[in-house]
């Protein structure tokens, strides 16, 4: 069969169409979930209130008035540098995969102020975040302080933290601000019981985050790297999905997930079916003993229980997802190779092998050219169809326990949602998604597979 | 002849899987993490327990009578002390035994008997809803993960509307007299039974569909119309009678993937079960318990399949009889 005669009868039917337009839904996702979502999925935690929801249910006049939180980074190039005194050099540096701004003071007196301005959404903040890591190296003569401050629209400034005089040679610091914190009350005038969340964010609009950088003229030259700022005023509703119990954004882990969904069925089916081609081939066309064996032990896999052995092994091998997907793989081959088995026996009798064995065609050559080209359609319509089935054990493993904590798959997401309390909350949102997407998915493939065995069987054309 | 030797047959190698499993089990709960001894004594247990487990298991022979002891014992049910409750496995098994039978006896018995009846609606109407509704539940039990089908339904009717219970097999403290502990046993069996039922009637539906269809296209059938027998008749008679072998082999044939899928229901609804035992054995790394249990799952798949075998030995003429075949 041509290719294009394939390509017009699977054109021709409905559910491989619709299959194939739900697998591209979902490859697009996977291909650009950075684009999609500017949090990572699981290293960004406390982007709002735990377990907050989905930002539009502030449409619902129930949740208008929600607080609508705001996180972000600011990366090294998204400061608007002035400089207000001396000669200040500024460059970008990269140190160990993040980016940093350098500033680079000359001796005598020097002072940069970095700003940034962003549009504030909500209404009166009850908790504020601030983080910043920065490193700074100076001659021993070197004296430089770092102060942080904050414009309201209405050009009022707030200054909740500053550095102590930095003296020695070489310093990593990591500054931290909440606005719970009792000395940045007290930096604001506030007592005690203040609340410096609600006198800072009253109300939305534009606000400006201030570091200022000074050097007394006495000192010597100083360098100043500085790094990816965090902003977190959390919110009781978040992003697309809402978040986790842990405050990490539940549509990066629904989008990074489907990396892994895809990543996992396919390579698991991949292996599966390689597996069972080869065993396949092997056994129908050598025969005798080998048959016999190669088809017991196809027997003895299929008769075990799967989920049991696969939870014991996954235990044992530890949780990763490559052990996953050999795992599922090494459980996976023996219906492609009984299949391709009882092909290769029907085209071992076939007069163009017989003719290839006679013109004195090795064994592995008539397998591999012969033989191989001739079940390859068939062996494709059951690799589709092995991935949803290893997509489905990958989540099954995951939401017991057995997946790789480390990767925000879908399988995880459900356990998450089942351990910490998704459903006492009645957190459809976080249920849902993870559970619709391993559906379609599955779905997908087999909508697909199903056709493509439809086409590509030669039993199914004769009916 | 040909059917004895079919058996016998079957029989050699229903014992050379049981071998693999013995095999597999000693293996695998040897070189689990820590040293062979710590997957049978636990330091929570007393010196005199772990004299016992010791003596028990030959602990200070060599490896290979080691295994041998082993086998010894796994067949005599004896897999050692819980490492949790320091109570022998055996008995915990046991306890939960009754559990998981009744939950997936009813569950396959519902399942079977709905996706049934389906698939015969489904074949004699064409076209129908019934048959449109078949064909997607059939899709939807292969592509609906069963965890998370169960995961809605605990959402909807235990949470959401809070109509049956969340986990358990039973209230506590249980009512009393015996009329009302029924009611609470089968109100806590409810919904777990229910999950089950609805992933394993799609299938069986799917199944009895196609075979319908077939058996309804053949010569005899269309004999039986042209004699005038009422259709009703001739589906439940000549049709279904026909396709009732399969569907005994497939009964047997399915139950290693149920045993299987107690694993995630159980744990889904918090059921005492074997399957639960299982899970929670192997993530606390209580292994004289995980090794129990999965011996008992292995051991109930080995025979399920070796039945199915010899229905489809005894239904199957060719093979009863020795003609054709193999």
């Amino acid at each position: 069969m041509t290719f294009r005669s394939f390509a017009k009868q699977y054109r021709q039917s409905r559910p491989g169409m619709v299959g194939l337009g739900i697998l591209l839904f979902f490859v697009v996702i996977a291909i650009f979930a950075p684009l999609l979502t500017s949090y990572d999925p699981l290293k960004d935690m406390n982007l709002a209130n735990r377990m907050a929801m989905p930002a539009w249910f502030r449409i619902f006049p129930k949740y208008r008035d929600a607080l609508q939180g705001t996180a972000f980074h600011i990366t090294a190039d998204e400061w608007d540098v002035k400089t207000i005194e001396g000669e200040i050099e500024t460059a970008f540096s990269e140190q160990e995969g993040d980016d940093y701004l350098q500033l680079n003071f000359p001796e005598g007196a020097g002072k940069v102020l970095l700003t940034h301005t962003f549009g504030y959404p909500s209404d009166t903040a009850t908790v504020f975040e601030i983080g910043l890591i920065y490193g700074i190296s100076q001659l021993d003569s070197g004296n430089a302080a770092l102060s942080f401050s904050i414009v309201d629209p209405n050009g009022k400034t707030y200054s909740p933290w500053k550095s102590q005089n930095h003296r020695s040679t070489m310093e990593v610091r990591k500054f931290s601000i909440d606005s719970r914190d009792m000395r940045v009350k007290t930096a604001l005038g506030l007592g005690p019981f203040g609340d410096a969340a609600k006198t800072v964010f009253t109300s939305s609009g534009e606000y400006s985050l201030n570091i200022l950088m000074e050097k007394t003229p006495e000192s010597g030259p100083v360098t100043i790297d500085l790094g990816k700022m965090t902003f977190v005023v959390p919110g009781e509703v978040h992003g697309v999905l809402g978040v986790d119990h842990l405050g990490c954004d539940l549509w990066s882990q629904l989008a990074y997930g489907t990396r892994f969904a895809l990543l996992i069925g396919l390579s698991a089916a991949f292996i599966a079916v390689v597996v069972g081609t080869t065993i396949g081939i092997i056994s129908g066309y050598v025969g005798g003993f080998i048959d016999e064996i190669l088809m017991r032990l196809a027997d003895i896999m299929l008769s075990v229980p799967l989920l049991p052995i696969l939870i014991i092994l996954a235990a044992f091998f530890g949780k990763s997802i490559w052990n996953t997907v050999i795992l599922i793989a090494v459980f996976a081959w023996m219906g492609t190779a009984r299949m391709v088995r009882s092909q290769t026996l029907s085209l071992r009798e076939q007069t163009f092998v017989e003719a290839a064995r006679a013109a004195g065609a090795s064994q592995t050559y008539i397998m591999w050219h012969h033989i191989m080209p001739n079940v390859l359609p068939l062996v494709f319509a059951s690799l589709v169809l092995l991935i949803p089935s290893a997509i489905l054990f990958e989540s099954t493993l995951s939401f017991l326990g057995f997946g790789d904590p480390s990767t925000p798959t879908w399988g995880n997401m459900l356990q998450n949602a089942q351990n910490f309390g998704a459903f006492t909350r009645l957190a459809w949102w976080w249920i849902l998604p993870p559970g619709l997407a391993i559906t379609l998915l599955a779905m997908a493939f087999v909508l697909i597979g199903n056709t493509l065995n439809e086409i590509l069987d030669p039993r199914h054309q004769e009916r | 002849m040909h059917f004895i030797r079919y058996i016998l047959k079957r029989l050699v190698y229903a014992a050379i899987i049981l071998f693999f499993i013995l095999s597999f089990n000693f293996l695998i709960f040897r070189v689990m993490p820590g040293n062979p001894v710590g997957t049978l004594q636990s330091p929570n247990m007393t010196p005199e327990m772990k004299q016992l487990v010791a003596e028990q298991y030959g602990l200070d022979k060599p490896l290979k009578d080691q295994y041998f002891i082993y086998i010894k014992n796994l067949l005599k049910f004896e897999f050692g002390y819980s490492f949790q409750t320091r109570r022998p496995v055996k008995d915990e098994i046991l306890e939960r035994l009754p559990n998981t039978l009744l939950l997936l006896g009813t569950s396959t018995l519902l399942s079977m008997i709905l996706g049934i009846l389906m698939g015969i609606f489904a074949a004699a109407r064409r076209g129908s809803v019934a048959e449109h509704l078949t064909i997607g539940s059939g899709l939807l039990a292969y592509s609906v993960p069963t965890f998370f089908l169960q995961l809605l339904l605990l959402l909807a009717f235990a949470f959401f509307w809070p109509i049956f219970p969340i986990r358990g097999t039973m209230s506590i403290p249980p009512p009393t007299g015996f009329f009302p502990l029924l009611v609470d046993r089968l109100h806590h069996l409810a919904l777990p039974a229910l999950s089950l039922t609805i992933i394993g009637a799609g299938s069986w539906a799917l199944y009895t569909r196609n075979a319908m269809s077939d058996a309804l296209c053949q010569d005899y059938i269309l004999t039986a119309k042209a004699k005038g027998l009422a259709p009703r008749r001739i589906l439940y008679h000549h049709a279904f009678r026909s396709i009732l072998p399969p569907i005994v082999t497939l009964f047997f044939l399915s139950l290693p993937g149920i045993i299987g899928g107690a694993v995630v229901t159980e744990s889904i609804f918090s059921w005492p079960g074997v399957g639960r035992y299982l899970l929670s054995a192997t993530l606390e790394a209580n292994y004289p318990a995980a090794q129990g249990a999965f011996y008992l799952i292995a051991l109930a798949t080995l025979i399920s399949n070796l039945v199915a075998d010899l229905a489809y030995g005894l239904v199957d003429p060719r093979i009863r009889v020795g003609q054709g075949g193999h």
